[in-house]
């Protein structure tokens, strides 16, 4: 549950928040490419954005830095592995036996640490300020091209918007399944690496079954209602105002200029 | 009456060869009727009503949904808009992210405008009271919540015929209050109505009462006719209202009364009725009370 409660959507009336989803999409992909491609200057011109724009969008700082938590594990993992194992001039106290820690390696540890917090607070930010439907019928609209591969959007549209949907039932569901089998005994957090296997196995299984079920019971109430492949219409269309296309103009100007 | 649905020698087998789970069946609905299909576990009341709007398609025999015959693929989209149906878990029902977005799903199947989506979902909502919560997100709707938003979805289809799987089956008292009374306006309003249920009581705000039994079709006919047949509704494994038990007891005990009941009003009344005819015309409670006085 902590983790479906990170990154969620915070109800804000804000410049950020009324933007076409799509703006917002590319942005974040635009800068996703070129937080991969900038230096340190680069970076704390992208940081300073993002600062501006999570205040724009009214949004706690705190509750933005926080989306970091579940992955500071690797994330210090992946700082270890560059300042150790970088080649390169050693720090003072360094080499202390076989081990070494470089100036370049702290440079590149810095640097791809701070890439990947500011992938991370980007994908936060969208997601705290678009609802999940806007989200889906965002990629939606920017899907429409795949039409000519012979898939339709509409169905991957409608396939996240499923998946997004069942997420909380099938969370609901996997806790009563867990309570069900704890009234019964069981064990989930055994010793051995073999039961412990065997206790995932006694949740999956019976989760899959009902997934299964409760799918064919979906197929028929989505055909019941009409639902067919293909185009399809919806409550809100999309709609860009000037200001949408203006600053579309200008995030792929500035990713053209970054990349050359 | 014009005729909404009609379901001429419907044969049905889920594999080939095997035993037919509905027989030769035939039915005639007529637009606006109001009708309750019951009958014991097992008997083919689903498998009936999945016929009606082409989930199942016949075996053998034909289903017609006004002029459209449902073995007509073309038509699909034609049948389904003018018969809806939601089934037993409205929780499996639900496909959209928010309220108004599962409302808007049929109508967005139809390929209608979003001016179009827009007001009749605003327009579903209402009838069935979920305007507050349209924002709201389906999983944090209760139990009663969630089937009045699968009847919405229903609405916003603006179908002819309603066809509903026993839609109180997992409801508090309240709830189902709520929907039942919904159902009568709807119907009051011109909307066919078809009521798959195990209740009784529920049965017996119809006008009309399918029993099915053994894939057949066994009764067809008006709520009193039908549910006052106590001992043979017992025979099928089921269970007559309450009320209408009682009367019938009554009856076998020995009082003058009819069992046609099937509601606590007409009860009242025949009971009463009964009481003053005693008063009038008996001395039977006089003679006891002078002999406790002496």
């Amino acid at each position: 549950m902590v983790m479906y409660k990170l990154g969620q959507y915070v109800y804000q009336e804000s410049p950020v928040h009324s933007r076409d989803p799509r703006v917002k999409l590319i942005a974040v992909i635009a800068l996703s490419i070129m937080i991969l491609q900038l230096n340190m200057a680069g970076l704390l011109v992208v940081s300073v954005v993002a600062l501006v724009v999570s205040l724009l969008a009214r949004l706690p700082l705190s509750a933005v830095l926080r989306s970091v938590h579940p992955v500071l594990s690797f994330f210090i993992f992946l700082f270890l592995v560059y300042i150790f194992f970088t080649p390169g001039r050693p720090i003072p106290p360094f080499p202390f036996g076989p081990v070494q820690i470089s100036y370049e390696g702290l440079n590149l540890g810095i640097l791809q640490l701070w890439r990947f917090f500011l992938l991370i607070v980007a994908a936060s930010i969208l997601t705290m300020t678009t609802t999940q439907s806007e989200i889906t019928m965002g990629l939606e609209r920017l899907l429409r091209p795949i039409r000519i591969t012979g898939i339709s959007s509409h169905d991957i549209a409608m396939l996240i918007a499923l998946a997004l949907r069942f997420m909380p039932t099938l969370l609901d569901e996997m806790n009563s399944l867990r309570q069900a089998q704890l009234a019964r005994g069981a064990n989930f957090n055994p010793r051995r690496l073999n039961q412990k296997i065997r206790a995932i196995s006694y949740l999956a299984v019976p989760l899959a079954v009902k997934v299964f079920r409760r799918s064919d019971e979906l197929i028929d109430a989505m055909q019941a209602r009409g639902y067919q492949q293909g185009h399809r219409t919806y409550l809100r269309e999309l709609v860009l105002s000037r200001w949408d296309y203006c600053l579309i103009i200008v995030i792929i100007s500035v990713l053209i200029v970054v990349i050359v | 009456m014009k005729t909404m649905l009609r379901v001429h020698n419907l044969t049905y087998a889920y594999e080939k060869g095997h035993s037919p789970v509905l027989k030769n069946l035939n039915l005639l609905i007529g637009e606006g009727e109001y009708i309750a299909i019951i009958g014991p576990n097992g008997c083919g009341k689903t498998t009936l009503i999945r016929h009606f709007n082409a989930l199942l398609l016949p075996t053998a025999g034909e289903v017609q949904v006004e002029e459209f015959s449902t073995s007509d693929t073309k038509r699909l989209l034609e049948i389904r808009r003018r018969v809806g149906m939601a089934f037993q878990n409205a929780d499996n029902q639900i496909v959209g992210m928010s309220v108004e977005e599962d409302v808007a799903f049929g109508p967005g199947n139809l390929g209608l405008p979003s001016a179009e989506v827009r007001r009749r979902v605003d327009r579903a909502l209402a009838i069935v009271g979920l305007t507050e919560l349209r924002t709201r997100q389906p999983y944090t709707l209760s139990g009663g919540q969630k089937q009045l938003l699968a009847l919405a979805g229903l609405l916003a289809m603006e179908p002819k015929l309603i066809v509903l799987d026993e839609p109180t089956a997992s409801l508090d008292p309240e709830s189902k209050k709520k929907v039942l009374t919904l159902l009568q306006t709807l119907n009051s309003q011109g909307l066919g109505i078809i009521h798959v249920t195990h209740n009784m009581e529920e049965a017996a705000l119809a006008d009309r009462v399918l029993v099915m039994d053994k894939g057949e079709l066994v009764a067809d006919g008006r709520p009193v006719d039908i549910l006052n047949r106590v001992k043979w509704l017992k025979s099928l494994g089921l269970a007559p209202p309450t009320i209408t038990e009682l009367m019938w007891k009554l009856q076998q005990w020995g009082a003058d009364m009819s069992t046609s009941v099937i509601t606590i009003d007409a009860a009242f009344k025949e009971i009463t009725s009964l009481l003053e005819r005693l008063e009038n015309s008996s001395q039977a409670f006089i003679p006891r009370k002078v002999d406790g006085n002496v």
